[in-house]
């Protein structure tokens, strides 16, 4: 499953997102990890020199994967995999038990890998799936598309209902949840239960997702490695606009006008681009005023469920409709912070900044 | 019933001339709403600025222009477009509401009481969640689904009402009750089982005019004018109405077919106005309301005034509801209700200090 996830993110040359002034597709500048192989330095080499100093993990643990220290005498060694950048040495299994802080700052405690998993959750199935351990999700929720193999993956629910009958017949030795609804009654159940703060206000936490995945199932170089890669490429394109004071306006128009603001994960995708929202001054997602769009007139605007805007009478003065910069995309990388999202974001920088990839 | 039927009477007497003054003075005191309403918004348009931008596009008149290009699209394709579609939508609501609460012969009936608006809901949510393109060539299908969602719901409540043989009205509403219900919970179904981004539905159904065009309105005139002046040529008869049915057809009134117009009148007006600006509570419930509570009950006053009232009505909320949460918008139903309520409980109690 690995090799999936690599493959996947080879292809990135090809454009997902298209826009008139998109630019063709090219080779990237920065580097591409190598498929996982044992005995060779894997992702420690970043070819350009501009990048980041180590596409390694942050010096600090991510904030909610603690290690049980009074639990074991290998505390250091449990601790290696988050804390030391030469990945390619860690061990292949990580060093249980491993404690997870939820959302609530409670202890969830594993003693070993769980070995049927309901994750309920988009962005947690897609990277179970790519750190290899696809095998251990036994259910999940209606709107799980990705990967494929999930199809043939139990569904327990949709974006309201969690059949909680059917998931406690399933025999779970872990339910991954994203929202509170039914946590109580999962865990009434006898049911370990996982609730993990939101990410909402910053995307490159989802690499500490990745790991937490990698600690939890025991996949801990291969999270380690999607994470560094992850966070190399967001390295890579902030490197790139760093000479950049402040790049283009831009809107987002999730369809009818319905916009994210400054403190969404889009938003902040936003500003690691450099690109001004004209949507900044609104909370959440607010269905902004169509006279402020006007009068901010955006340079691009991002139309996420089909162009409405364009053949609006009323828009078609706008800076991004005259310019043939609205921003249609196929895909939804962007609407699941996953191992995917990176591409949507990087799809977003190709789009907007081509002369920089061209470099 | 009663009070307000004696009420209908003793005013009856008071009023037989037609209220020229107090039409007059509403229209003139719509106009100065609507301007008011098109020169405040999210962007800061100077009072100048809005009549000199207003003046520009009238023919004889030649004014340089002084201000930036955005602002004529504002006021043009935004402000004008929408503080118009308010006013004829609140209007619209207005009527329906006073006619059906006059033919149900119940101050409790609004325009959406035999399932016009379930009906509407279900057509819009069929469009927002199966995937169906907002438009196409040009027309939209959004306002055609949810017209034709209405339509189909009142036919068949409709079409079980006048089966069966007596209390039709009754049974009416006991029909459109049922066809309401059943289709809204259609639509809960499909919301359900559907992508779980639910925001622009909602923001659909708790009514709004964030995409209003001047094609908007120039679509519902023909619902809407003859609508009004064929309820305006009912008003004496929905008078006599309230007295009582026997009473009234002794007069030579004829009552089953007055029932089939203003019905038919009054649902595809509903109809018609709903698929532009979503659902829109309370403004049919209460402008009829306020009219009877701070006039009369003369229909022949309550027609016209309670279109003028409900449509400042509305003009206001929907400037309420673009600049309450600047640069964001809220849905106008959840104005409409905010402002109403409070305001017609105050006129409630006010009316029964006065009464008693």
């Amino acid at each position: 499953m690995l090799v999936f996830w690599l493959g996947c993110s080879n292809s990135i040359p090809e454009l997902p997102i298209s826009a008139a002034s998109a630019a063709p597709a090219q080779e990237l500048t920065y580097p591409i990890i190598t498929p996982l192989q044992p005995n060779k330095p894997a992702p420690a080499a970043p070819a350009a020199p501009a990048a980041p100093a180590a596409p390694a993990a942050p010096a600090a643990p991510a904030a909610y994967i603690t290690v049980a220290k009074e639990e074991s005498n290998q505390t250091k060694a449990t601790q290696k995999p988050k804390s030391k950048p030469n990945l390619q040495n860690s061990p292949r299994l990580a060093t249980f038990p491993v404690v997870i802080m939820d959302n609530e700052d409670n202890e969830v405690i594993f003693t070993k890998a769980p070995e049927r998993i309901v994750a309920f959750d988009s962005a947690a199935v897609e990277t179970i799936f790519a750190i290899g351990e696809g095998d251990r999700v036994v259910a999940t929720h209606d709107y799980v598309s990705y990967p494929p193999k999930v199809n043939s993956i139990k569904k327990v629910g949709d974006a309201f209902n969690m059949d909680i009958e059917a998931i406690v017949n399933l025999d779970p030795d872990l339910v991954y949840i994203f929202y509170p609804t039914f946590k109580e009654q999962l865990k009434n159940a006898g049911l370990k239960v996982l609730l993990i703060p939101t990410i909402d206000d910053d995307f490159q936490k989802t690499a500490d997702l990745f790991r937490m995945w990698g600690s939890i199932t025991g996949a801990v170089k291969e999270a380690n490695i999607l994470a560094s890669d992850f966070e190399m490429r967001v390295a890579a394109i902030q490197n790139m606009l760093s000479p950049y004071k402040s790049g283009p306006t831009v809107f987002q128009d999730v369809g009818g006008l319905w916009t994210p603001g400054n403190d969404t994960l889009i938003g902040n995708v936003f500003k690691t681009l450099k690109l001004q929202n004209v949507a900044h001054d609104v909370q959440g997602y607010t269905q902004f005023s169509p006279e402020m769009l006007i009068e901010r007139n955006p340079q691009y605007i991002i139309a996420s469920h089909g162009d409405s805007i364009s053949s609006d009478n009323k828009f078609k003065n706008l800076t991004a409709v005259r310019n043939g910069a609205v921003i249609t995309s196929d895909d939804d990388y962007l609407s699941t912070s996953g191992p995917r999202f990176i591409l949507g974001v990087e799809g977003l920088a190709k789009t907007i900044y081509p002369g920089l990839w061209k470099r | 019933m009663t009070d307000q039927t004696s009420h209908t009477r003793l005013n009856h007497e008071k009023s037989r001339k037609f209220p020229w003054l107090r039409l007059s003075v509403g229209i003139l005191g719509a106009i100065v709403c609507c301007l008011v309403a098109a020169s405040v918004g999210s962007v800061g348009i100077n009072p100048t600025s809005t009549v000199l931008i207003a003046l520009s596009r009238v023919p004889i008149i030649d004014v340089s222009q002084t201000w930036p290009e955005s602002w004529d699209t504002i006021l043009w394709k935004l402000r004008f477009p929408r503080v118009i579609l308010a006013l004829i939508v609140g209007a619209s609501l207005s009527v329906s509401g006073a006619t059906f609460q006059g033919l149900f012969r119940n101050p409790l009936a609004d325009p959406y009481l035999i399932g016009v608006a379930s009906g509407a809901s279900l057509g819009a949510t069929v469009v927002f969640l199966t995937g169906i393109p907002f438009s196409y060539g040009g027309i939209s299908i959004l306002p055609i689904a949810s017209f034709t969602g209405a339509l189909i719901a009142v036919s068949i409540a409709y079409g079980i009402a006048v089966r069966s043989t007596s209390t039709r009205l009754t049974t009416l509403i006991l029909a459109g009750v049922a066809i309401g219900s059943f289709s809204t919970a259609i639509a809960s179904l499909l919301m359900l089982k559907s992508d779980p981004d639910l925001r622009v539905v909602l923001s659909w159904i708790m009514g709004g005019f964030i995409k209003a065009q001047w094609s908007h309105s120039l679509f519902l005139i023909p619902y809407l004018l003859p609508g009004f002046i064929i309820t305006f040529a009912y008003s004496r008869i929905l008078n006599t109405m309230q007295l009582d049915e026997e009473y009234a057809s002794s007069l030579g009134v004829n009552i089953e077919r007055t029932k089939k117009i203003l019905i038919l009148v009054a649902t595809m007006m509903t109809a018609a106005v709903v698929s532009f600006s979503g659902l829109i509570g309370f403004v049919g419930l209460v402008a009829p309301h306020v009219v009877r509570l701070i006039w009369h009950s003369d229909f022949r006053t309550l027609i016209p005034m309670a279109a003028i009232v409900g449509g400042c009505f509305l003009v206001i909320a929907d400037l309420i509801a673009r600049t309450v949460l600047s640069p964001g918008e809220i849905p106008v139903g959840i104005v409409t209700a905010l402002c109403g309520a409070p305001f017609f409980i105050y006129l409630l109690i006010r009316n029964r200090q006065d009464t008693t």
